[in-house]
């Protein structure tokens, strides 16, 4: 429904090895980083896992500036209250709870790069050709992509709404009772007029054959090969050997 | 009907019985040793649960329709408003207001709502799986992911109590009802502000609620959460006395429902991946319980406790007003939309409505 571009050839927009990954090997890679963070623990693990999965595809990429800036920047706010919390507020001793913050810290770091690594190297489109190719559904792939391209569309309504409400009076700073009747005032318009489009793009979809039966053809296809499908099943054999692990105990992560 | 429940309770019966074997073998049944692996068995019970109420039905009556049914047109186009509605809400309200509570499940609870259990459990997980790989800068978040599970569970759960008719409006009840839901409103409350208050006095641990010099403006803020609370209760009373809509009862109910189960999943994954720190203004509820002397997981128990069902009432209530304001021929379209409407609307609508899946 967007208005992107048709999808480019991945070998001319790839200019690394890296972009020229099967869009779904680095969602797995990027999904495998997330959950190996969840699950180990420790300085000296997550360092690692950070090195391995984030710094050196990022290096490759040549991205590695935009991720550590990107991913920096995302992970302050939520870094500065862990810190706030686990060492001014903890009970235990200060260095205790700098210990445990300095590792929440770098999980939060990890997962943050993974996500911006992704995000900084795929296109949604590139993404969501990708999936289908590996044959998830199209009405499923219809979901994730507007899902994505909805975002900054409702956001520019909300910042209608909310300039609107503001030349009314709305209050949004103030004491919390406030705060939440200003909640009210800026969700009811802009949740209204996005359920008012449904309508309409249902019956759009349904005459352009969006319910018909069977795979669409494809026009763009993902270099995938035997080694990536291999490293994929990797990804996936590891973090079910790290969870073992984790829960046998053997390292210290 | 029985058919149904059937595969309702096939798919529980598998759920509990791997959370609880989970939890047993890996750790502990005690809160303090499920912590760690809570998570893990979660996301191995749940989809256990749902794949065993597909399979029963497919050995039923060969074929998936009560599932693949959440899933027409109409729905899938109203899956990525939910969406963005959830991602752009819960920014919003997370770096904006800075109140301690969420506001990120409104588009799944509106999806479960409308088309039932399975759709608003899809949305829910697809929306935290954007909201960190695919939201476009401001409003990517990296830490979504690990509490999909929690918006699985909220879509679940909302679906159900939409699909037995706990969002119909039902205004000028009997009075009888009307203190029957009363009672169960202030009910409601009272357990709400039971469970706030013991997990309060365990994260105090047992020493005294009186606020110390050093960090009035902790407990302030702490007390202000209670307020909020107590707050949107008696609006709901208000709401059921001068309109006698029962609704509003049922959607009480409904809120510290879901918010006290929300709570027990969301807090583990709080406490053990990120020190319990979300980035918004439960922050301050968490810093408040720790200066009281709560360890960790206790404070962050305390803080899911007070924010999620506070959290979800308010978000029910606002899903029940945005389904007001829609028109009941846009409703009635929807897979589950009948069970939406006044009782004496829906009669006219089942009638023609497809039969029983």
């Amino acid at each position: 429904m967007s208005a992107t571009a048709p999808l480019p050839s991945a070998r001319a927009q790839g200019a690394s090895p890296w972009h020229e990954l099967d869009p779904l090997t680095r969602l797995v890679v990027a999904l495998g980083t997330v959950a190996a963070a969840l699950v180990l623990g420790g300085i000296v693990c997550l360092s690692l896992l950070a090195a391995l999965t984030v710094l050196v595809p990022a290096a490759v990429a040549r991205e590695l500036r935009e991720v550590l800036r990107l991913s920096l920047l995302l992970a302050l706010p939520l870094g500065v209250s862990v810190v706030v919390v686990n060492v001014l507020f903890s009970p235990g001793t200060p260095a205790e709870g700098a210990l445990l913050a300095t590792g929440v810290v770098l999980r939060i770091l990890t997962m943050a790069g993974a996500a911006v690594l992704f995000y900084r190297t795929t296109r949604p489109a590139e993404l969501l050709a990708s999936l289908q190719y590996h044959g998830v559904p199209s009405r499923a792939t219809f979901v994730i992509h507007n899902g994505a391209a909805m975002i900054p569309r409702l956001a520019e309504r909300a910042r209608e709404v909310t300039e609107a409400q503001r030349a009314r009076g709305l209050d949004t700073e103030g004491n919390l009772l406030r705060r939440g009747r200003g909640l009210v005032a800026l969700a009811a318009p802009t949740v209204l007029g996005a359920m008012a489009e449904v309508e309409t793009r249902t019956l759009a979809l349904e005459t352009r054959g969006f319910t018909r039966p069977g795979r669409p053809t494809l026009l763009w296809t993902p270099h995938d090969g035997p080694v990536q499908r291999l490293a994929r099943w990797g990804v996936l054999l590891v973090l079910i050997v790290l969870v073992l692990e984790h829960l046998a105990g053997v390292l210290p992560c | 009907m029985s058919a149904t429940w059937l595969r309702v309770g096939g798919g529980l019966a598998v759920f509990a019985l791997i959370a609880l074997a989970g939890l047993a073998a890996l750790g502990g049944l005690e809160f303090d040793e499920a912590l760690d692996t809570f998570t893990l068995v979660m996301v191995v019970a749940i989809p256990a649960g749902i794949a065993t109420y597909a399979l029963i039905e497919y050995a039923q009556t060969r074929r998936i329709d009560s599932i693949t049914g959440q899933f027409d047109t109409r729905t899938l186009v109203l899956m990525p408003v939910a969406i963005a509605l959830n991602i752009v809400l819960g920014t919003a309200v997370a770096s904006a207001l800075k109140i301690p509570i969420y506001f990120d499940s409104i588009g799944t609870i509106l999806v479960a709502a409308l088309a039932g259990p399975l759709a608003g459990a899809v949305t829910g997980f697809l929306a935290n799986v954007i909201w960190t790989y695919l939201a476009p800068p401001p409003f990517g978040s990296p830490f979504a992911v690990p509490f999909a599970v929690v918006a699985v569970v909220v879509g679940l759960m909302a679906g159900t109590f939409a699909r037995w008719g706990w969002l119909r409006p039902r205004p000028d009840s009997s009075g009888r009802r009307l203190l029957v839901g009363g009672a169960i409103s202030i009910g409601a409350v009272v357990v709400m502000v039971v469970i706030a208050l013991r997990a309060w006095l365990a994260a105090a641990d047992g020493s005294s609620l009186a606020p110390k010099s050093d960090d009035t403006a902790f407990f302030i803020l702490g007390w202000l959460v209670v307020l909020l609370v107590v707050g949107t209760a008696v609006g709901l009373v208000v709401l059921l006395v001068r309109r006698r809509d029962l609704a509003a009862a049922y959607i009480l109910a409904a809120g510290v429902l879901t918010g006290i189960v929300a709570a027990f999943i969301a807090a583990p994954i709080a406490a053990g991946l990120f020190g319990g720190v979300t980035g918004s203004g439960a922050d301050f509820v968490i810093a408040a319980f720790r200066r009281a002397g709560a360890d960790l997981e206790q404070a962050v128990l305390g803080q899911s406790l007070i924010s999620d069902p506070v959290d979800k009432v308010i978000t029910y209530f606002v899903v029940y007003l945005i389904l007001g304001a829609m028109a009941t021929r846009t409703k009635a379209r929807f897979p589950q939309g009948r069970y939406l409407l006044p009782l004496n609307e829906s009669e006219d609508v089942r009638d023609r409505a497809a039969p029983e899946r």
